[in-house]
């Protein structure tokens, strides 16, 4: 607050107070008091309002930035009206209560929200833990099928497989501390578990995976990492172009490990790059070929931030897309 | 024969992964009542138990920790908890293994094996040998009435999933499929190249027409 909009606010009490000063200097010098008096009288009347303005403007501005300050020094910003110090006044008194009582409708919405929430990922992570058994079933089932049935319905258990997963890692993304463990994790097991749960997907698309360089180790949740590069390995498969491949290359980066996955697909308009993590964003590359959800490199995004994961993407329209991984240097962590 | 404990409290997959582990040669044993599984499983002197963590009254993690204070038998987890957190747990609870649900057959299998030979069964033999030809694995060579070739990587692993199938037709999907459990990212095209070599190889050992081609259906050896 400055004093420039302090003193605009309260125009209309300053404008009745000079009007008032006016008229009893009319009316006194009508009734013959001399010209120099009133001018003592006017600089007195002036030194003592302005005094008192400041005081007021000094009084409230430190009032304003010590609740501002309490505001400041709190993690859940909605409990304000519960960290008030005492009023003052009558006003400020009143004013405090409305403050609190609005506060608390807020935090019952809030605390209510948050168990819905919780309770919602709960079920969430159950129901997939318990879809898990019946597809497992079905895989075990299809053991005993002849090749061509049994490569086409592992292939579509593994579509159901990959919907599934990405539920549970939404539902996860929302409280991620409790399943995230960040341990030393070899590149190649990451990569070869991400592959692997892909498989299916991958032949039947006809895509070649190379690897290079995988021999390094970093500290990450590997099933989390393996879960980012199979959202990758499913657009490179889905957005194929001629011979399709992906390569995987590792290169340490000072402390840090990046991991570049690379495809030859059929790439981004780079109108479209900046919102490809955009959650339900599909693109038009999405929008013609269908069955594209817009959440994959969304949670991808989510989930590298909880694992401080480096993630970037660039491509090129017709020509592929490569999306980098940085992983942390230990320190970091 | 390996026994194999199956604690599962799903019928449909207890029974199918028991028709599984049968054909694989092994001798699948099913809990069915959870009351009592520690006193069962040892009363049994398996080989190897594949535990579920998901079961009705004691949880999995509780059990292998009651099989550990009584035996070292070998545990594998199978379960549909999936966090690195629960796998953590397990495995420091002494479970030798954790395979998610659901999950991939060969890699199944493989595990299996694995930590049954981690366990000190038998060493896995080295050597694959089919009529003529012989198979080293380790040395990565094919040797045939004194002659031997040298094989790459992928050369060494066709050869060897077709002398494990030997008398059976693979088809080349199979094929592709069981090299991707290697970690030989093949397609179609790489494998008609590498076919080629591997039977230029066999050749130059005295084995040519040792790989049929059944049209339309795969190879046969």
């Amino acid at each position: 607050m400055s004093l420039w909009e302090f003193l605009s606010d309260r125009l209309d009490r300053l404008l009745i107070q000079i009007i008032c000063a006016a008229t009893a200097f009319f009316f006194l010098r009508a009734t013959g008091t001399q010209a120099g008096v009133l001018v003592i009288l006017a600089l007195a009347l002036l030194l003592v309002f302005g005094a008192v303005q400041l005081a007021d403007f000094f009084r409230q501005r430190a009032r304003l930035q010590e609740l501002e300050a309490i505001l400041d020094g709190l993690d859940q910003k909605h409990l304000f009206a519960e960290c008030l110090p005492p009023a003052r006044a009558l006003y400020e008194r009143r004013l405090f209560r409305l403050t609190r009582r609005a506060g608390q409708a807020m935090a019952e919405t809030v605390s209510n929200a948050q168990a819905a929430q919780r309770e919602y990922r709960e079920y969430v992570e159950q129901w997939v833990h318990e879809v898990k058994a019946p597809l497992t079933a079905a895989r075990l089932i299809c053991q005993n099928l002849d090749g061509e049935t049994r490569r086409r319905l592992t292939g579509e258990l593994a579509r159901i497989e990959e919907h599934v997963e990405r539920a549970l890692f939404y539902a996860r993304a929302e409280s991620p501390e409790r399943d995230c463990v960040i341990r030393q994790t070899r590149l190649e097991e990451i990569v070869t578990q991400a592959v692997g749960n892909h498989k299916a997907l991958l032949i039947q698309s006809g895509v070649q995976v190379e690897t290079q360089g995988l021999d390094r180790s970093v500290y990450t949740d590997g099933k989390w990492a393996a879960f980012i590069l199979g959202q990758l390995l499913q657009n490179a498969a889905r957005y194929r172009g001629e011979t399709p491949t992906v390569t995987f290359t590792a290169r340490s980066l000072g402390q840090q490990v990046q991991l570049i996955v690379r495809d030859n697909g059929i790439g981004i308009p780079a109108c479209e790059l900046p919102r490809v993590f955009d959650r339900g964003f599909t693109g038009s590359n999405g929008r013609s070929r269908g069955g594209s959800t817009g959440m994959g490199l969304y949670l991808c995004r989510k989930l590298a931030g909880f694992l401080e994961l480096g993630l970037d993407i660039s491509s090129q329209e017709g020509d592929g897309t490569t999306v980098t991984l940085t992983f942390p240097a230990r320190e970091a962590l | 024969m390996y026994s194999i404990v199956i604690v599962e409290d799903e019928p449909a997959i207890r029974e199918e992964l028991a028709l599984l582990l049968e054909n694989q040669g092994y001798r699948p044993i099913c809990i069915t009542s959870f009351d009592t599984v520690p006193r069962q499983i040892l009363d049994q002197k398996p080989d190897l138990i594949l535990l579920d963590l998901g079961l009705p009254g004691r949880d999995g993690m509780a059990l292998c920790a009651d099989i550990r204070r009584l035996s070292r038998v070998p545990i594998i987890f199978v379960t549909s908890r999936d966090s690195s957190a629960d796998e953590l747990r397990a495995l420091s609870l002494g479970g030798d293994d954790y395979i998610t649900k659901p999950y991939n057959i060969p890699v199944l299998l493989a595990r299996i094996k694995a930590v049954l030979r981690r366990a000190g069964g038998p060493a896995e033999s080295d050597v694959l040998e089919t009529g003529k030809l012989v198979l080293h694995l380790t040395r990565g060579t094919a040797s045939a009435e004194g002659r031997s070739v040298e094989l790459t990587r992928n050369e060494l692993k066709i050869l060897a999933y077709l002398m494990s199938h030997a008398g059976q037709i693979v088809s080349r999907a199979d094929l592709i499929d069981a090299l991707w459990d290697s970690q030989i990212y093949i397609d179609d095209n790489t494998l008609s190249v590498n076919m080629t070599r591997l039977r230029a190889k066999l050749e130059d050992i005295g084995l040519s027409g040792f790989i049929k081609t059944r049209r339309g259906m795969g190879y046969q050896l």
